[in-house]
C-alpha cells in the first residue's frame, strides 16, 4: 500500500496541531481530570473508534452497515472471556478481539456483502439483533471482572488505553483512506456500477472495508470490556453502539477522516450539557441534527466548515 | 396445535397490519420510512391516552389516531421526506431510511420525554375475556378485534385502491410517475397525502398494539423489525401479500415456540429473513 | 396556439437544446423531424412540463407555461402521447383510459369520452380488462392515443408515434389522427423519425438536428426540397 499524496506545508502545520492535542489528552489525567472527566473520556474515545469504524464501510465504501454492534459485542466479549477468564496476557487479549470480529465479520460478511444498499443495512440490523437475543438467552446474567482484578483496577490505565486505541485506529485508517487501497474502496462507493465494469474487484475492497471496520469496532469493543467492571452481555449488541457512532459520523461528517472525531465530541458535549435537564434528550437534538445532515448537508459539519472557510477566504481562482 | 394456530393467526394479524403501511408507501414512493414505527408508538399513545382519561374504547379511538397520525405524517412528509422525491431510486431508499430512522430518535425520545418510559397498556374492561367455540380452544375476544380490524383494513384498502380516483391514480403513480403527471395527476400532492396514509395505517397498529399487547416508546423498534421481515417476505406494494406473509410469519413462530421455546421466538423470524434476502440475492 | 421561444435545455448537465423557437398553429397538423437524439424528445418533454427550460418562454394560447409542472399544463388543454407509450402496465385498458380523465372537468363527462375511444379504436372495446402491459404495440399505441384523449386537450403532443409499430398499424392509427384534427378540430404537435408519414399528415414541419432548429415550412415545399429529401428520405 504506497501512500499517494505528499505532505504540503500545510502537512506540517497538521502535524504540530495534532501533537499538541496529543500531548494535551496525555497529560491530561495528571494535569486536570476528575473521575468524571476520565470516564466521559473513555467514552468519547470508544466512541470515536467506532465512528471512524463505521465510517470506513459506511463513509468510504457507501456500504451502509447497521450492525456494527455485533463486532462490538462480540470483541468485548472475547476480550472479556481472553483477558479474565483464560491465562492469557492482557495485551495480546485486546487484538485477539479485534481478531474475533474480523472472524465474525469474515463468517456473516461474505454472504452479506452480496447483498445491495438498503438491504445491506437491514441484513445487518437483522442479524446484530438475532445475535443480540440469542447471546442474550445464551448469558442472561452480568459478568464481572475477577475480583483479583477489581481492586488493582485503576482508570487511568483504562484512559490510557482508549487513547492509544483511538490514536492507532485513527492512524491507520489515514494510511487506508490514502493508500490505493482507499481509492479501490471509494471507488465502490461514487458508483458501484462503474467500478465494477473498470475491474475493481468489488468484493475484495467490500471485504476489506469490511475487515478494517469490524476489526476496529471490535477493539472498541475490548476496550469496553477492560474499562467496565459488569456487564449484561446482551447490553454489549445493544443497537445503540451501532447508532449512535452511525450518526456521530455523518453529522461529523461521513467519508471524511475527521468527521467521526467531530461528531463523536459534538455527541458527548450534547450528552453532558443535557445530562442534568433533558437526560436522553440530547438524542432529540442529535437526531435532528443528523436529519437535516442527510437531507441537506451529506458532507457533515466537515462541509459545513469547509464553505464558511471559503466564505471567508479572499477569492482566488482555483488553478 | 390448533390453539397455537389460532394465536399465530391473531400475531399474523398484526404483523400485517404493522407492515401494511410501511409496504404500500415503499411500493409507491420508494421510500423506507423507519419511523414508520414511531408512528405505530404515537398511534398507541394516543389511544392510551384517550382511554385513560376519556375512557374511550380502544377500537373506537382508533379513528382518532388515524386522524392524528395523518397529519402529523404529512406535516413530516411536506417537511422532510419531499426533499428526497428527486433523488434516483438507490439513493432514495437509502436516505430515507437514515432519515426516517433519525427520526426516530426524535419521536421516541420525545415520547420518553413528556410521558416516560413506562410500559402502558389499554385494558377495557373485556381484557383478558375469551371465547370458547370448541372445547379445549380459546380465542381471546381482544384477538377477535385483531383480527376484525386486519379484514377491515384488507376490504378498506382494496376498495380504496381499486375503486376510487385517488386509489387508481397512487397505483398509476407508482408504476409510471411522468405518465401519472401527463394525465393530470399532481405527483408531489399524491405522494404527501399516501404517506399521510401509510402513517395513519401505522396508528391504526399502533391501537391494536396498545390494546393486544402493550406500549411504550421504543416499541416502535420491535415492530418496525418485524415489519421489515413482512416487507422482505411479501414484496411490496400489494395489500394481500402482506398479510398473508404475516400470517405465515405469525403462525411459524408460533409453532417454533413448541419447538424451541420462547427465548428465540424473535430468532426465528430474524433467521428466515436472513435465509430469505440471501436466497433472493443470488 | 402554441409557442416555444428560444429555449434552452439541459438534461442534467448536458446541453440538449440550443435556443429552440417554434409555433403550432390551432387545428393544425404540425410536424417536428429529427433523427435519434436531435432532440425531440426533450423538446416535447419542455413544452409538456416534465423538464424546464433553463432559459427562453413557452406560451399555450397566450398563457406563460414554462415553469408550469406537468399536471397544470394538462389541465390548461394539453395532452400527451409520450415515447414509448408508458401506459400503466398493471392496470386494464379500461384503468388506464379512465386514469386519462382524471381531471376533475374530464371525470363528468369520462363514459361518454369511453364510448368515443372506443368508437375510433374498436379493437380496445373488446380488451378493456386485459392489462395494458400484455398488449401489442400498436393496441397500446391506441391505448396510449385515447388516454391523452380523454381528458378533452386542445393540443395533442405526440412523441415518436412509429416506434415499433407494424407498417400496416402505423397507417392506421395515422389515418385516424388525420380524422381527430379534422373532425374534432384538435391540434396536434407530432414528433417522428419516420419523415415521409409525418409530412404527409402535417401541414407545416420543423427540422432539428443535434438540438437547434435547421429548417421550416409547409410541408409541401419541404417535401419537395432536394436537400431534405436525401437527408431524410435516402432519396
Amino acid at each position: 500500500m504506497k501512500p499517494l499524496t505528499r505532505w504540503g506545508e500545510n502537512g506540517m502545520k497538521r502535524m504540530f496541531t495534532w501533537g499538541v492535542i496529543v500531548l494535551f489528552l496525555i497529560l491530561f489525567p495528571i494535569l486536570a481530570a476528575t473521575e468524571h472527566t476520565l470516564n466521559l473520556l473513555v467514552f468519547l474515545f470508544i466512541t470515536i473508534v467506532l465512528a471512524q469504524s463505521w465510517n470506513i464501510l459506511g463513509g468510504y465504501a457507501g456500504q451502509i452497515s447497521l450492525g456494527n454492534a455485533a463486532f462490538f459485542g462480540i470483541g468485548a466479549l472475547a476480550f472479556h472471556f481472553i483477558a479474565w477468564r483464560s491465562g492469557i496476557p492482557l495485551f495480546l487479549a485486546l487484538p485477539a478481539s479485534g481478531l474475533a470480529a474480523i472472524a465474525l465479520a469474515s463468517f456473516i460478511g461474505i454472504p452479506a456483502l452480496r447483498l445491495r444498499g438498503a438491504y445491506f443495512a437491514i441484513g445487518t440490523l437483522a442479524l446484530a439483533e438475532a445475535l443480540r437475543i440469542t447471546i442474550g438467552n445464551l448469558f442472561p446474567r452480568t459478568v464481572y471482572i475477577p475480583t483479583a482484578y477489581i481492586t488493582s483496577y485503576r482508570l487511568v490505565d483504562r484512559y490510557y488505553l482508549a487513547l492509544a486505541v483511538t490514536l492507532i485506529t485513527q492512524i491507520v485508517a489515514t494510511v487506508i483512506v490514502k493508500s490505493r487501497t482507499g481509492l479501490g474502496i471509494r471507488a465502490i462507493r461514487d458508483d458501484e456500477e462503474a467500478a465494477d465494469t473498470t475491474g475493481v474487484s468489488l468484493f475484495k475492497y467490500k471485504y476489506l472495508a469490511l475487515v478494517t471496520s469490524s476489526f476496529f469496532s471490535g477493539i472498541a469493543g475490548g476496550v469496553f470490556a477492560y474499562y467496565q467492571i459488569s456487564i449484561l452481555p446482551a447490553f454489549l449488541f445493544s443497537p445503540q453502539w451501532t447508532f449512535e457512532p452511525l450518526v456521530a459520523a455523518s453529522v461529523g461528517g461521513s467519508g471524511t477522516l475527521l468527521g467521526p472525531i467531530l461528531g463523536s465530541v459534538f455527541l458527548i458535549i450534547l450528552m453532558e450539557l443535557f445530562a442534568l435537564t433533558l437526560g436522553k434528550g440530547y438524542l432529540i437534538i442529535f437526531g435532528g441534527l443528523f436529519v437535516l445532515v442527510v437531507l441537506f448537508l451529506p458532507g457533515g459539519l466537515m462541509e459545513a466548515s469547509k464553505r464558511i472557510g471559503k466564505a471567508f477566504s479572499t477569492n482566488k481562482p482555483i488553478p | 396445535m390448533i390453539q397455537i394456530i389460532v394465536y399465530g393467526v391473531i400475531t399474523g394479524a398484526f404483523y400485517g397490519l404493522a407492515a401494511v403501511g410501511l409496504s404500500l408507501v415503499f411500493g409507491v414512493m420508494k421510500h423506507l420510512n423507519i419511523a414508520h414505527g414511531s408512528f405505530l408508538m404515537i398511534g398507541g399513545f394516543v389511544s392510551f391516552w384517550l382511554f385513560h382519561f376519556f375512557k374511550i374504547d380502544p377500537f373506537v379511538s382508533i379513528p382518532l389516531a388515524m386522524v392524528v397520525l395523518f397529519v402529523l405524517g404529512g406535516l413530516l412528509y411536506k417537511g422532510l421526506f419531499s426533499h428526497l422525491d428527486k433523488l434516483p431510486e438507490g439513493l432514495k431508499i437509502n436516505n430515507s431510511m437514515l432519515v426516517g430512522f433519525g427520526l426516530t430518535w426524535i419521536l421516541d425520545n420525545l415520547a420518553i420525554l413528556f410521558w416516560t418510559s413506562d410500559v402502558r397498556a389499554v385494558t377495557p374492561s373485556y381484557t383478558g375475556k375469551v371465547w370458547n367455540p370448541l372445547p379445549g380452544l380459546r380465542i381471546p375476544i381482544v384477538g377477535l378485534g385483531v383480527i376484525g380490524i386486519a379484514l377491515l383494513v384488507i376490504f378498506s384498502l382494496y376498495l380504496v385502491l381499486t375503486k376510487t380516483y385517488f386509489g387508481k391514480s397512487v397505483r398509476g403513480t407508482a408504476q409510471d410517475r411522468d405518465a401519472a403527471s401527463l394525465v393530470g395527476i399532481n405527483v408531489e400532492r399524491t405522494y404527501l397525502v399516501f404517506f399521510a396514509l401509510g402513517a395513519a395505517l401505522a396508528g391504526i397498529a399502533g391501537v391494536v398494539s396498545a390494546v393486544n399487547y402493550s406500549v411504550h416508546p421504543t416499541v416502535g423498534f420491535e415492530w418496525l423489525l418485524k415489519a421489515i421481515i413482512i416487507l422482505v417476505l411479501a414484496g411490496f406494494g400489494k395489500v394481500g401479500p402482506v398479510f398473508i406473509a404475516g400470517l405465515v410469519l405469525g403462525i411459524v413462530e408460533g409453532v417454533s415456540v413448541y419447538f424451541v421455546g420462547t427465548t428465540y421466538r424473535e430468532v426465528v423470524g430474524l433467521v428466515i429473513f436472513i435465509l430469505v434476502m440471501l436466497k433472493r440475492s443470488m | 396556439m402554441l409557442e416555444v421561444n428560444e429555449i434552452d435545455v439541459f438534461r442534467g448537465d448536458i446541453h440538449v437544446l440550443w435556443s429552440v423557437s417554434l409555433k403550432v398553429e390551432e387545428r393544425t397538423i404540425t410536424a417536428l423531424l429529427g433523427s435519434n437524439a436531435a432532440g425531440k424528445t426533450s423538446l416535447l418533454m419542455s413544452i409538456s412540463g416534465l423538464i424546464k427550460p433553463r432559459r427562453g418562454s413557452i406560451r399555450f394560447n397566450g398563457v406563460e407555461i414554462t415553469k408550469e409542472p406537468a399536471h397544470r399544463i394538462v389541465e390548461i388543454g394539453m395532452g400527451m402521447v409520450p415515447e414509448g407509450r408508458r401506459l400503466f402496465p398493471e392496470m386494464s385498458v379500461l384503468e388506464n383510459l379512465e386514469l386519462g380523465a382524471f381531471l376533475k372537468k374530464a371525470r363528468n363527462t369520462k363514459d361518454r369520452a369511453i364510448a368515443e375511444i372506443y368508437g375510433i379504436f374498436p379493437i380496445l372495446k373488446s380488451k378493456a380488462t386485459q392489462m395494458a402491459g400484455t398488449l401489442s404495440g400498436g393496441e397500446q399505441q391506441m391505448v396510449a392515443i385515447g388516454r391523452a384523449l380523454m381528458s378533452k386537450p386542445k393540443l395533442l403532443l405526440i412523441d415518436e408515434l412509429s416506434l415499433g409499430l407494424a407498417p400496416l398499424v402505423l397507417q392506421h392509427i395515422a389515418e385516424i389522427i388525420k380524422e381527430i384534427n379534422v373532425t374534432r378540430g384538435l391540434t396536434i404537435f407530432i414528433v417522428e423519425q419516420n419523415a415521409l408519414m409525418t409530412l404527409e399528415m402535417a401541414q407545416f414541419g420543423y427540422l432539428i438536428e443535434n438540438g437547434r432548429i435547421v429548417g421550416s415550412g409547409e410541408t409541401n415545399s419541404l417535401l419537395q426540397n432536394e436537400q431534405i429529401k436525401n437527408a431524410y428520405f435516402g432519396i
